[in-house]
């Protein structure tokens, strides 16, 4: 590196002093609240008790030092946390006992409960998408610092540009919708939102503050993109993603512990009266669980979306650098979106896990009672999730010559997903008539019933997994064949963990059925276990196996089927569904609820609503999300100043864009 | 099809192993005629097998799939199909080329059938369309809630149980402790053809006299089970009881690994004292007639007979640790 001038040196002294002020700014709200939390409550600044209800517990004190009681009159009333069942001081007024009048639920000649319904969801995309997408910047632009091959590096940078430049537009969206949905709360459900902002006072003022730091930060390191290109800066600028990620991550995990709380609160007595401190009513029995799954679906989520917008843009290509431009783009957010898509479900798994733990019946009403159809349509989704992407895969090896050797496989790997398909999907309380229930002889099948519970269903999903896992180390391996001298050994090696892996789960799914149920619960670690093998090892070892491969030919982004494409947009609508319909699952499981066990809904619509009608409300979120996504894209393109960077020179496979064991 | 039994125990890998057999056994054959110069095009290999698969599904698997399950198995196996046609641009090439000659009409023959196809796909629609419009006579179907989600506390006969955390208090040992582990070593192997462990051994046949602990109490719930339940619910607890098809839907089969191998035993004692009149709004549409047990039981008596379900069927409660 040359030696700075003098304006330049002072240029980035101020740049690296303004990172620090900026970090400073960002942690001076939690170091602001935490005296008073660690203080267990109290006062205005840690989630101590409203005005009114401080006014009232002077006035009583009052009035008993007027009849005489005197000092006995200043005991504090102890309460009984709900959840962790530790003693604390009563701070809070009990949870509203509503009742169906326009005073607790005022509302319009239509169902408050769908218009909160479809304000949270569209504020829930946004908030996602532009969570997801910094997130995605920072892995590409890191990959493009760290890329020695320059031209790959600029159209690394690109790459994060368009990136972080889509999600600038999504980024006001989300402000002006979380800023409908607050409107929606204080209008419709008063008395709701009331007690929830008297309990989440200080949290939610937090999470003001991050909002504004976020902004900042995303601002600047937007805007700041060409002045901090090269040398240091660069780093700073990286640096500044990284500080953008911290908070959009601690923004999720504070809006989750409000959502965590109604579902199973805690840090309160069985009335609902605040006790006094905050990281119990923060961490809740499924906050975690909560922020592990949203973050991964999140991740997914964006990666979908931003495959979905390079897939337009693919298809409406009028040039051939065009197309491979946005096809490399499609490729990438595909990789990085299907990378958090694959341990979802073990997330999933963990989250239900703590649901049944906290609540067997809430459990129960998820998987086995009033909800378990919408699992079924759930499980469906997911499968529509990996097929496509193995769907896209397989098409991707058309693109590079050396991939037709692996397309002739493809139908033995088409049975595998299918069979592991049909068992996932198959419900355990069938749609029937009367007519079929009888022919049937029972609620069951003595077949397909089997099918219907858990041992079979987490076979079924390792099994599409590991396929998943096999489709892309085919397509790394696609035009590229191993020179290592132990190659023969490395593929009889991969092949036979892949059938031992295989043989292992179909064995445990057909075992789990001749023993206990707790027992049984244990086994999915074992199937988990060959899944993560299968992906961690598995690419690993072909990794290593690609190391000096002799390339058959280079990869030809652009020389695509446009079914790939419609496979990229396919998955994107199906995340978007899916991610609604969860969301209602989640929130339906509450059923007659406002805060679990604590505050009842008694408004008109405290009722579970048709399978049909909510997939109609999840279908009209998912529409009214494309089409206003449609026009950010849009807004986008009118901020377009030049084309995308061309790259002369073949385009090699780069693993840091691989998906998890790639990088 | 009796001649090929589907084996009680072994009919879901059965099934699969079946259904595997055939396409594997199908592609061979192709694979030998193509290298024969004779082999079926993909279009009409993805058909055949489409068409195979909705046959198997309908006549071979015995009792019938209801439709709603067979439409989703249909879907997804056509999905899987265009999947395989598609994988590659030479496949879907060729899966093509027979439907696009059509509708070029390239010779004499292909002409004919666009004809037909002309008239016959329209036909099709219109008689679809005409029979969505007739009016149907059938029952509706019912999306059951078959395990309404439990309440978390249930009274019975004045005394109130937590249901997560209360426990069968006839699964005791010798010594009258609690004791799971001991009550699993004792149950049936269902696998087995439901056997005893060792009929001549006390510890293990309830109708020994000299049977004490566990094994005693599945004795007297087993005689309950047969005063009360087993009209219903079958003496070998399958749910086809004398009385069960005067009833719609029959009732619940214990043997099915759907029923009580997925429930934890204060489910099914709740569930029993309640009966169907005690059903949660969630139970819709309480299609139930099971009668609330707690007014003709005791409570130590629902208890000892729910324990006998269990033992039964070789199935274990489900339990949280």
């Amino acid at each position: 590196m040359g030696r700075l001038n003098d304006g330049q040196a002072r240029k980035k002294f101020l740049a690296v002093a303004g990172l620090f002020a900026m970090g400073a700014m960002l942690v001076l709200p939690i170091f602001a609240a935490l005296p008073a939390a660690l203080a267990g409550g109290g006062g205005g600044s840690a989630g101590g008790p409203p005005p009114e209800v401080l006014a009232a517990q002077k006035a009583a004190a009052a009035a008993a030092a007027a009849s005489g009681e005197g000092v006995e009159g200043e005991k504090v009333e102890v309460g009984r946390d709900v959840y962790y069942k530790t003693e604390g001081p009563v701070v809070g007024a009990p949870a509203p006992k509503t009742a169906d009048t326009s005073e607790f639920y005022p509302r319009y000649n239509f169902e408050s409960r769908v218009l909160l319904w479809v304000a949270n969801q569209q504020h829930l995309y946004y908030g996602s998408f532009v969570l997801a997408v910094p997130i995605f910047c920072m892995c590409v632009e890191f990959a493009g610092m760290v890329s020695k091959d320059k031209a790959m590096a600029k159209k690394y940078d690109q790459l994060a540009y368009d990136f972080i430049k889509i999600s600038l537009t999504a980024y006001s969206l989300t402000a002006i919708l979380g800023g409908i949905l607050i409107f929606t709360f204080l209008t419709l459900y008063p008395s709701f939102f009331g007690y929830l902002s008297s309990i989440f006072r200080p949290v939610m003022h937090i999470y003001a503050l991050m909002f504004v730091a976020e902004s900042g930060v995303l601002y600047i390191y937007y805007y700041g993109w060409d002045k901090m290109r090269e040398g240091v800066m660069k780093w700073i600028h990286l640096s500044m993603c990284v500080v953008l990620n911290v908070i959009g991550t601690v923004l999720m995990f504070l809006a989750n512990s409000w959502i965590a709380f109604m579902m199973s609160p805690a840090g309160v007595d069985e009335q609902g009266r605040y006790l006094g401190n905050i990281w119990h009513v923060l961490h809740t029995a499924l906050w975690n669980p909560l922020n592990v799954h949203r973050i991964l679906g999140n991740m997914a989520f964006g990666g979908g979306v931003v495959a979905a917008y390079a897939a337009y843009r693919f298809l409406s290509a009028k040039t051939d650098e065009e197309r491979a431009h946005y096809d490399w783009m499609g490729y990438i957010a595909m990789s990085l979106g299907v990378a958090f898509l694959i341990p979802l479900p073990f997330a999933g798994y963990w989250l239900m896990r703590e649901v049944y733990a906290y609540r067997q019946q809430m459990g129960i009403t998820l998987m086995g009672g009033l909800l378990a159809w919408l699992f079924i349509i759930q499980a469906t989704m997911i499968g529509i999730l990996f097929l496509t992407t193995n769907y896209y895969l397989w098409q991707a090896l058309g693109r590079m010559s050396g991939g037709e050797r692996f397309q002739k496989y493809i139908k033995y790997f088409v049975f595998i997903l299918v069979v592991g398909l049909l068992v996932f999907i198959t419900p355990h309380t069938i749609v029937m008539t009367p007519a079929e229930l009888k022919a049937m002889g029972g609620q069951q099948h003595p077949v397909l019933g089997n099918y219907g519970v858990m041992s079979a269903k987490n076979g079924g999903i390792n099994a599409i997994i590991m396929t998943t896992i096999a489709s892309f180390i085919w397509y790394q391996r696609g035009n590229k064949m191993p020179a290592v001298s132990w190659s023969s050994f490395g593929n009889i090696f991969l092949i036979t963990f892949f059938v031992v892996a295989h043989v292992n789960n179909i064995w445990v799914a057909c075992y789990g059925y001749f023993i206990p149920a707790n027992v049984r619960i244990g086994l999915s670690i074992p199937q988990v276990a060959g899944t993560l093998s299968c992906l961690f090892i598995g690419t690993t070892i072909n990794l290593m196996m690609l190391k000096g491969a002799k390339e058959i030919g280079p990869i030809q982004y652009g020389k695509i089927a446009p079914r790939s494409q419609y496979a990229l947009i396919m998955l994107a609508t199906a995340f978007t569904w899916m991610m609604g319909l969860m969301g209602y699952i989640r929130s339906s499981v509450r059923l007659f609820w406002h805060v679990n066990e604590i505050m009842r809904d008694n408004s008109p619509w405290a009722y579970t609503h048709t399978i049909g009608f909510a997939a109609n409300v999840i279908s009209f979120n998912v529409l009214f999300f494309w089409i206003s996504i449609m026009f950010v894209f849009w807004l986008g393109t009118l901020g377009m100043k030049k084309a995308p960077v061309a790259v002369k020179e073949p385009v090699q496979a780069i693993p840091s864009a691989q998906p998890a064991g790639g990088s | 099809m009796t001649w090929l039994k589907l084996v009680e125990g072994y009919m879901p890998m059965q099934m699969i192993s079946e259904l595997a057999l055939s396409v594997l056994i199908f592609c061979l054959v192709n694979w030998t005629l193509k290298r024969a110069g004779m082999g079926i095009s993909s279009f009409w290999a993805a058909i055949g097998i489409w068409a195979f698969i909705v046959t198997y599904l309908t006549y071979r698997i015995y009792p019938p799939i209801p439709f709603s399950v067979r439409a989703i198995y249909g879907t997804v196996s056509a999905c899987g199909l265009f999947m395989w046609v598609s994988g590659s641009q030479g496949a879907w090439e060729e899966f093509k080329r027979p439907i696009f000659n059509v509708m070029d009409g390239i010779s004499g023959f292909h002409k004919a059938i666009r004809v037909v196809a002309l008239i016959l796909i329209p036909l099709g629609l219109g008689g679809f369309a005409f029979k969505s419009f007739l009016p149907s006579f059938e029952e509706p179907i019912e999306l059951r809630t078959v395990h309404p989600a439990p309440p978390a506390t249930t009274k019975v006969h004045g005394k109130t149980f937590v249901l997560q955390t209360s426990a069968n208090p006839f699964r005791v040992n010798k010594e009258g402790k609690y004791d799971q582990a001991f009550s699993n070593e004792r149950i049936v192997e269902q696998s087995m053809g439901r056997l005893m462990k060792d009929v001549n051994d006390p510890n293990f046949n309830p109708w020994d006299p000299n049977a004490e602990g566990y094994t005693k109490y599945v004795r007297e719930g087993g005689e309950i089970f047969y005063q009360n339940c087993h009209f219903c619910h079958g003496d070998n607890l399958n749910g086809r009881g004398l009385w069960a098809y005067a009833f719609n839907p029959i009732p619940a089969n214990f043997t099915d690994a759907g029923t009580i191998a997925q429930l934890q035993e204060t489910f099914v004692f709740w569930r029993v004292s309640k009966g169907g009149i005690g059903l949660p709004g969630e139970g819709f549409p309480w299609a139930s007639v099971m009668p609330p047990w707690e007014q003709h039981l005791t409570v130590d008596e629902i208890w000892k007979v729910v324990m006998f379900e269990y033992w039964h069927t070789g199935y274990y409660p489900r339990t949280w640790d």
